[in-house]
């Protein structure tokens, strides 16, 4: 029986080379050629996608480009600038913070989807971000659905169980913070004091951001603004977050045990599960939410990432023909990400499929990837628009002053001063 | 007997030197420690070898044609750094040997545009190379630098000592002009050449700017682009990163340390 299938097999790859060689000229001129930033995460993905289409559409073939972050986005900043679209590549990965300042300062350099994908399939607040006068752009990837990671078994000792953790607000998380201190004496959260991270975090829970719809600042009188910083100072002054500079050493926080739990996107999943030595010491709670806040609910989003096709793309029907067959709809597909990338899609409908519904051994046989994606749907969408990279510098610059026990109401008034003067 | 104030101070220079060597060759030797070690340990900071340098070795030779890649990255620092050499060396010499007003003044400008910042050029340069046709070419990295303002700039310095009793004795030796620069300025300047070498080598191998909007396809990557991409991503993994750096640092050390004497002559500005 096995041999058979073996020769059989044979049989088949000889035939599959026969036909590829035949097809070499025409494969050529069906080229997709994708950019992306992550050899391990998105191009993996752009990879087992692909090789879905390609068992219906043999012809297709795939070119792959990983860059790094950055660099990727200064490459395709320069091409779009000089008006040379010799070499862009048919479809672009775009972080969602930035999907609206691409649109509107190079307006007709990405295609839009509208029509060619069912968008009600997927995450509200994901097609919210790639919007623009009623045309959405994106074909939606990556979630950057938040939790708090914690480590179960240190905060057990402590006395504080699941349910402790289940929807609390940030001052409960700071009094836990505080009881961990106490009876286990270590540190609860690492903080990067040059990093945006949890006022976005917080911001976005109570669908505020510092825009609103048409672009106008939202920084005075916003009292989820305000509530935010107040929440962060709070947090930094009572003695249970540790000071960390920089991605690698804030992760490594984390990782190492030396500071017990984070908030942060679904995608740190990856950087947590890397270390098989702690499985099942790790929990994920519900995001915290700002208690003063009605509006605020326990979820948020942070990060997270979008696939765009270029209008000026030579293979442009065969890329979005790609993405709506596998991306749009292939629930089986996001099951398979999810597995081997942990790449929690927007698709909704994915959440009903096997994968999703499992336990995981690392997360204490928690159905985490279930729990994700019930707030990723809960999540309040918001309009990041173009300026949020500066208006986080704004931010950022203050954070000093806020740590240090400053007045709110100045602080605020001093970064909406500089937000309007970067952004007018 | 030496006076024990003198020794206090000799000691005291050498605890500075010994602190200015440890802080420039730290970062040398946590680049070598690290290769070595798992990034788990890296993130860690453990400072001691550890036993992973095969695997990261054989993770970094697996996640880029790194053959190709080299054979880029050499091609463009060699082809660009003998260019550069000859046509701003030429320039250089040309500036100082056959003065005119007008000469002066080009060279005024040119010292100017010193001052434009790479970012600003890149947009037109852009354009430029997508005009000719040359985009995703070796042509498009390395036209754009062979003459490089700092080298000509280096050489009319270095052309300063070259003795003109030279030129002239070679001229009524029946020298044509080229023939000097070729047979009498460029063996008595080699010092000077040596010295270049290094820096031109060096700018090319560690390109990164250009070369990232210019090249377009995985075939024509360089080394700074490949060890780029292995630094990023959401869980970049450092040992490799490591090996990456290894690897981009040592034919720039290997030239230098071939190089160094002369390389030191050169700095001096010394004609024998």
């Amino acid at each position: 029986m096995s041999s058979n299938t073996t020769r059989r097999g044979f049989k088949l790859a000889g035939a599959l080379a026969g036909i590829s060689m035949l097809s070499i000229s025409v494969a050529a001129a069906q080229q997709i050629t994708v950019w992306c930033w992550d050899p391990n995460f998105n191009g993996a993905t752009m990879e087992e996608a692909f090789s879905r289409y390609q068992a219906q559409h043999p012809d297709a073939t795939i070119d792959i480009q990983v860059f790094d972050k950055a660099a990727m986005e200064q490459k395709l900043q320069a091409q779009l600038a000089s008006g040379s679209t010799d070499g862009l590549p048919d479809i672009v990965l775009v972080e969602d913070y930035r999907a609206q300042k691409y649109l509107l300062s190079f307006p007709g350099a990405f295609e839009p989807l509208t029509g060619k994908i069912d968008y009600s399939a997927f995450a509200p607040y994901k097609v919210e971000v790639s919007t623009v006068d009623g045309q959405t752009y994106s074909m939606p990837f990556d979630s950057g659905v938040t939790g708090l990671f914690y480590r179960s078994d240190a905060l057990a000792e402590a006395g504080y169980s699941a349910a402790d953790l289940e929807n609390i607000t940030w001052d409960q998380l700071i009094e836990i913070g505080k009881g961990v201190k106490e009876k286990t004496g270590k540190t609860l959260l690492p903080i990067d004091p040059n990093a945006s991270d949890l006022f976005r975090i917080m911001m976005q829970s109570a669908g505020s951001w510092y825009f609103d719809a048409s672009g106008n600042p939202t920084i005075a009188d916003n009292p989820v603004f305000k509530s935010t910083l107040e929440t962060y100072q709070r947090l930094l002054t009572a003695d249970i977050t540790k000071p960390v500079a920089g991605w690698t050493e804030y992760t490594g926080s984390f990782t190492s045990g030396d500071t017990l739990a984070t908030p942060t996107g679904v995608w740190m999943t990856a950087t947590i599960k890397a270390n098989p030595d702690q499985s099942g010491m790790w929990a994920v709670a519900p995001i915290p939410r700002l208690g003063d806040i009605d509006a605020s609910v326990n979820a948020s989003n942070l990060g997270g990432s979008s696939w765009y096709v270029l209008s000026s793309a030579p293979e442009k029907e065969t890329a979005i023909d790609f993405l709506a067959s596998v991306w749009g709809q292939d629930v089986d597909f996001y099951q398979k990400i999810l597995v081997n990338q942990g790449a929690l899609g927007s698709l909704l409908a994915a959440r009903e499929g096997e994968a999703y519904q499992a336990s995981d051994e690392f997360f204490g046989g928690e159905p985490v990837w279930q729990n994700f994606s019930t707030w990723l749907a809960e999540i309040p969408p918001v309009n990041y628009g173009i300026f949020t990279e500066e208006a986080d510098a704004a931010v950022v610059a203050q954070i000093p002053a806020i740590t240090g026990g400053g007045n709110i109401d100045e602080i605020v008034a001093q970064i909406d001063a500089q937000v309007r003067q970067q952004t007018q | 007997m030496s006076n024990p104030l003198a020794l206090i101070g000799r000691g005291a220079t050498y605890v500075a030197l010994s602190l200015a060597a440890f802080v420039s060759v730290f970062p040398f030797f946590w680049m070598v420690i690290g290769s070595t070690n798992t990034n788990a340990d890296l993130i860690r900071g453990k400072a001691t070898p550890g036993d992973a340098l095969w695997r990261n070795i054989e993770v970094f030779f697996t996640s880029a044609d790194l053959p190709r890649v080299v054979f880029n990255s050499f091609f463009i620092a060699g082809v660009g750094t003998v260019l550069t050499l000859l046509v701003s060396s030429l320039a250089g010499y040309g500036f100082e040997v056959f003065r005119s007003r007008t000469r002066e003044r080009v060279f005024a400008v040119m010292l100017l545009m010193l001052s434009v910042p790479f970012a600003a050029l890149m947009i037109p340069l852009f354009i430029l190379m997508a005009n000719l046709k040359l985009m995703n070419s070796y042509q498009a990295i390395i036209l754009p630098s062979v003459a490089s303002i700092f080298i000509i700039f280096y050489f009319r310095q270095a052309t300063k000592a070259f003795p003109h009793e030279l030129r002239d004795a070679a001229r009524i030796d029946g020298l044509k002009e080229w023939q000097i620069f070729l047979f009498v300025y460029m063996p008595v300047m080699r010092s000077t050449y040596a010295a270049a070498t290094i820096i031109v080598f060096m700018t090319h191998w560690n390109n990164y700017l250009w070369p990232l909007i210019v090249l377009q396809t995985n075939d024509m990557k360089t080394l700074p682009l490949v060890v780029a991409t292995l630094s990023q991503g959401y869980t970049p993994d450092f040992a490799v990163v490591m090996v990456g750096s290894i690897f981009a640092t040592l034919p720039t050390l290997i030239i230098f340390f071939l190089l160094q004497r002369r390389f030191v002559e050169g700095m001096l500005g010394a004609v024998k």
